[in-house]
């Protein structure tokens, strides 16, 4: 819808709009190190690649840089040997991986040149530049170049190769003929100047570290297929006579590029407006938040694609619900997307690759059976798309410092889901059926749940680990996720909405197209805030402390009338002075004063730092009120209260700034306790061992 | 023969037998407050005086479930707890169970505690042994299950959708649960006419084989419709539970009541079940 007053300007804010983004990526293509030009067949009968790559790469640092080091993902799924495979097997319990017979993977250099034809595969060798090595990992291919590569110079290799698709791997795959093709070819990692080539093993709890580069691709497929991948696609040649058709697609300025094929696609498109989606008050509020002006914050146009599978297109306008309120939000906090197109892909039936993000393509992954109340695919479609912002444009190194994009993107995902849809029930599901039919289950929002589960890894190990070096899977996932996510909610409750905002907005616009580390997020949110907030950083961080503070003990007892004992003087308050040394009896007082003692904790070893601290209200049954506050660095500390009234209430924190406790439970006293929630819960259990122990007996 | 010729019967046993639930549900009551001590102990100590406002943080769920982990090192012993007290259930089931089948068979339609616990430990024994010969027969119904399975697994193991997966799924579920009512019907009967004729284990099964040989598919046609009737109950009665409010004093009051009469009416079910399998081996036995 048209919004009044805008018709005349939008066409110039348009172009404003898309000068200032070429601009910024054009600016940007002179940083950049890499370009791919890449043609790939697939050939669907024995689900392999047949792939030429030629890559220009250009040193921009003042290193000379004796070598190239190169990704080979798929080797990851070569064989039970890899780094990758051997850290699945000691899982457990629960694995993102198995690896299975007959759905191996592999990628293999078949030539690998200079432009000027000197063959390099003599000097190829696989390492293991990761503790502990393992010599069976194929992860990880380095080339000794013929000279070394001065500041500046430029070096463009051929290379071709073969590729076998992984089973229903991890994030990538193929099931009968739907494929999802992923960390598919040869990638360098990335120079780091001064400290040489930065480029990981594969291994079970990382993602992905590129340089940005440009891309231009060739997907060849058969005609059957429908496609989706990264960029743009700006050409199509149909071969009638070989029965295929090769997709051309371009993008600049990304690091990565992902494709799918499957004949079950249903392609469908539609436009995300800036315009439309936002209303004048809604940018006029944000800019006030911001600190900006309105027209700084106009979002550009956007094409979405949406791949669906034919069975689940019903639900193609509830993905681009949530798909436009990702680019609205994202957009208006954080800076807008700077590419003409997103891809949103119901991944291929059981490839394995739902719930993934590459530049400007993510995959989802929904269910035939939905719920209303559920924000599932929404919550999904919010985070892959974020990580187009986490991960995507500030693109943090995932292998050691995953938290940047993952708990970044987590806390985000929250916000837009809070704000566009509010709290969303929880998906539990038997036997494909949903669970939600038959029980209520509660709503909530996702930083409600992320705080609770995250506690349980508080003591586990630092959010900042190398991710493969966390204890296992869980410990990973929960720390870089939903415990740097919970750390996040509670800085900005610390720092204030306005604050925070402009915090968050600063480091995603000043880090887009680069690699951030962790002390960079530090600095923007010292500088931002003017504070110090390393100390929370260290706290909360870089080590593993638990925070918890409880409400030790409450005591109310009645003041008493009167005091035993030899007195000087006669105690406060008395109504006359007796002679010293001689027992006295108290004038009889007609109010009743109470004396309160209530005793706050400290349980772990985690404290607020200078400056800040926790904050005590105390509610009366005659109902007034009094708050103490304190900083929270002793074990204990105790406050006396003398009031008329006994104490009703005693709630710790209770403006839920310290989000980062791991047990809210103990924060609060009532006289009275919660009363029918327990009973209910209680009486509920009850129940349910009665039907439990029923049903085991029926067995009987 | 009409439905009624053996439900009838049955319905009257189970009416004038009805005691018999009530001792069932206050044991198992007992036995659930025991398995909940421990837990309502932790919950009573760390929620016993937590503030809930009217808009509270989180919700209470929430609470419960930090509590749960904030407590984990308590939950493996629980666990092991919870196992030993299943065990321990096993067998006062098994003596219940014998109570049960020997009153609801006996003659007499008067029942005490007295009679009903003498019947259990008469019975007891029996019914253990009868236990212990039936786990060759549970080896059956597991081959039996994977056998009519296979073709399920096949059509989901090649689908390209979600629909073959979850309809062979659930169907998968539908062929255990069906097995299961049939070998648990063989069971029964064994352990009927165990008590009825006074025969031994052994002799018992063969007889009940014997008789479903003859009169299975009956049989169990009967014991599914008392099923799909127990399910529809239920069903409603589901239907009534999610629409009590959570955590007001009136709904908790009406949760209880009407959660304790649910398990009143399933123990009530299992007697109509075992009365109308009387009434129907007594009726095809004559013939």
């Amino acid at each position: 819808m048209k919004k009044p007053g805008l018709s005349k300007a939008r066409p110039v804010f348009r172009l404003w709009l898309i000068l200032f983004l070429a601009c910024g990526l054009a600016a940007m293509a002179d940083d950049r190190p890499v370009r791919y030009d890449l043609k790939v067949e697939l050939i669907p009968e024995t689900a392999t690649l047949q792939g030429k790559e030629t890559i220009v790469w250009t040193n921009r640092t003042a290193d000379y840089i004796p070598d190239i080091q190169f990704h080979l993902y798929w080797n990851a799924f070569k064989n039970e040997r890899s780094t990758l495979a051997q850290e699945a097997s000691r899982e457990k319990i629960i694995s993102r991986y198995r690896a299975k017979k007959d759905e191996w993977g592999w990628i293999k250099l078949v030539s690998l040149s200079t432009d000027s034809g000197l063959d390099l595969m003599p000097a190829a060798t696989f390492i293991s530049p990761d503790e502990p090595h393992n010599p069976d990992d194929q992860t990880v291919l380095r080339v000794e170049l013929p000279e070394p590569l001065a500041p500046g110079q430029s070096i463009t290799l051929n290379l071709e190769f073969q590729a076998k698709v992984p089973g229903s791997g991890l994030r990538t795959g193929h099931y009968r003929d739907g494929f999802f093709i992923a960390q598919w070819f040869p990638k360098p990692g990335v120079y780091e100047e001064g400290r040489g080539w930065n480029c990981h093993e594969y291994h079970l709890n990382s993602e992905f570290y590129a340089d940005f580069a440009d891309y231009r691709v060739e997907i060849t497929v058969p005609e059957r297929m429908v496609v989706g991948a990264s960029g743009e696609e700006v050409a199509r040649r149909d071969d009638p006579a070989s029965g295929k058709t090769t997709y051309t697609y371009v993008q600049q300025n990304i690091h990565d590029f992902a494709w799918t094929a499957s004949p079950r696609f249903v392609k469908l498109e539609r436009w995300f407006r800036g315009e439309e989606e936002v209303t004048p008050e809604e940018y006029r509020q944000m800019a006030e938040l911001l600190g900006l002006s309105p027209q700084e914050l106009k979002l550009p146009d956007v094409k979405m694609i949406l791949l669906i599978e034919k069975q689940h297109q019903n639900q193609a306008e509830r993905h681009f619900r949530a798909l436009r309120a990702a680019l609205k939000y994202y957009g208006l906090w954080y800076g807008p997307y700077p590419y003409r197109t997103i891809t949103m892909v119901d991944p291929p039936y059981r490839t394995g690759s739902g719930g993934m993000e590459y530049p400007t393509l993510f995959t989802a992954g929904t269910s035939v059976l939905l719920e209303k109340d559920v924000l599932s695919p929404e919550q999904v479609i919010i985070h892959e798309f974020g990580h187009g912002y986490w991960y995507g444009l500030v693109a943090n190194n995932e292998f050691e410092e995953a938290w940047l994009d993952e708990g970044i993107n987590t806390y985000s995902t929250g916000r837009v889901s809070e704000v566009a849809y509010g709290p969303g029930r929880l998906p539990f599901r038997f036997s494909g059926l949903p669970l939600s039919w038959l029980i209520k289950f509660p709503a909530v929002y996702d930083w409600q749940l992320g705080r609770v589960v995250s506690a349980t890894v508080a003591e586990l190990d630092p959010i900042v680990t190398a991710s493969w070096k966390f204890f296992n899977s869980m410990s990973y996932s929960l720390n870089v996720y939903y415990r740097a996510a919970t750390c996040l909610h509670t800085l900005e409750r610390l720092l204030g909405e306005q604050t925070w905002a402009r915090v968050m907005r600063t480091y995603h616009m000043r880090y887009r197209f680069r690699h951030p580390k962790t002390e960079d997020f530090i600095r923007v949110v010292n500088e931002v805030s003017g504070q110090d907030l390393t100390w929370f950083f260290k706290e909360f961080f870089f080590n593993a402390n638990n925070f918890d503070y409880a409400i030790g003990s409450v005591e109310t007892r009645l003041k008493p009338e009167k005091y035993q004992g030899v007195f000087d003087s006669l105690p406060t308050g008395q109504a006359s002075s007796p002679p010293a040394g001689v027992q006295e009896k108290t004038a009889r007082k007609k109010e009743k004063i109470y004396e309160t003692v209530i005793t706050l904790r400290r349980l772990g070893p985690a404290r607020p730092g200078p400056g800040y601290g926790l904050k005590l209200r105390v509610d009366f049954e005659d109902g007034s009120s009094e708050w103490r506050e304190w900083d929270g660095q002793d074990r204990w500390v105790r406050f006396y209260f003398e009031k008329p009234a006994r104490v009703k209430t005693a709630v710790l924190d209770p403006e839920a700034i310290w989000l980062v406790d791991s047990n809210f439970s103990n924060n609060s006293y009532s006289s009275q306790g919660p009363g029918a929630r327990l009973l209910t819960a209680t009486v509920k259990l009850v129940w349910f061992l009665q039907h439990l122990l029923l049903t085991f007996s029926g067995l009987l | 023969m009409s439905l009624q010729t053996y439900l009838n019967p049955g319905l009257n046993r189970t009416i004038t037998r009805f005691r018999l639930s009530v001792y069932i549900w206050l044991i198992l009551l007992v036995l659930a407050l025991l398995a909940l001590a421990p837990i309502n102990s932790l919950l009573r100590n760390s929620l016993g005086h937590f503030y809930l406002p009217d808009k509270p943080v989180m919700p209470f769920e929430l609470n419960l479930a930090e509590v749960f982990l904030a407590n984990q090192e308590i939950l493996s012993p629980y666990v092991g707890f919870l196992l030993t007290l299943m065990l321990l259930t096993g067998l006062i089931f098994t003596f219940l169970s014998a109570g049960l089948f020997g009153r609801m068979l006996s003659p007499d339609p008067v029942v005490t505690l007295r009679e009903f616990l003498s019947d259990g430990a008469r019975h007891f024994w029996k019914f253990f042994l009868s236990l212990l010969v039936f786990l060759p027969f549970l080896a059956v119904l597991l081959i039996l299950f994977r056998l009519l399975t296979a073709p399920l697994n096949l059509w989901s193991s090649r689908a390209v959708t979600e629909w073959p997966v979850i309809i062979s799924a659930n169907l998968r579920m539908l062929v255990l649960i069906l097995l299961w009512t049939a070998f648990k019907l063989f069971l029964d009967l064994t352990r009927i006419i165990m008590i009825s004729e006074s025969k031994k284990v052994i002799p018992a099964y063969v007889s009940a084989l014997r008789f479903l040989k003859r009169h299975f598919f009956r049989f169990w046609g009967l014991y599914l419709l008392l099923g799909l009737a127990v399910i529809i109950i239920s069903a409603f009665w589901f239907f009534i539970m999610r629409l009590i409010p959570s955590g007001a004093g009136p709904g908790v009051l009406a949760f209880i009541f009407l959660g304790q009469i649910y398990i009143i009416f399933r123990v009530l079910a299992r007697q109509v079940f075992i009365g109308v399998e009387y009434a129907y081996y007594l009726r095809q036995k004559g013939e």
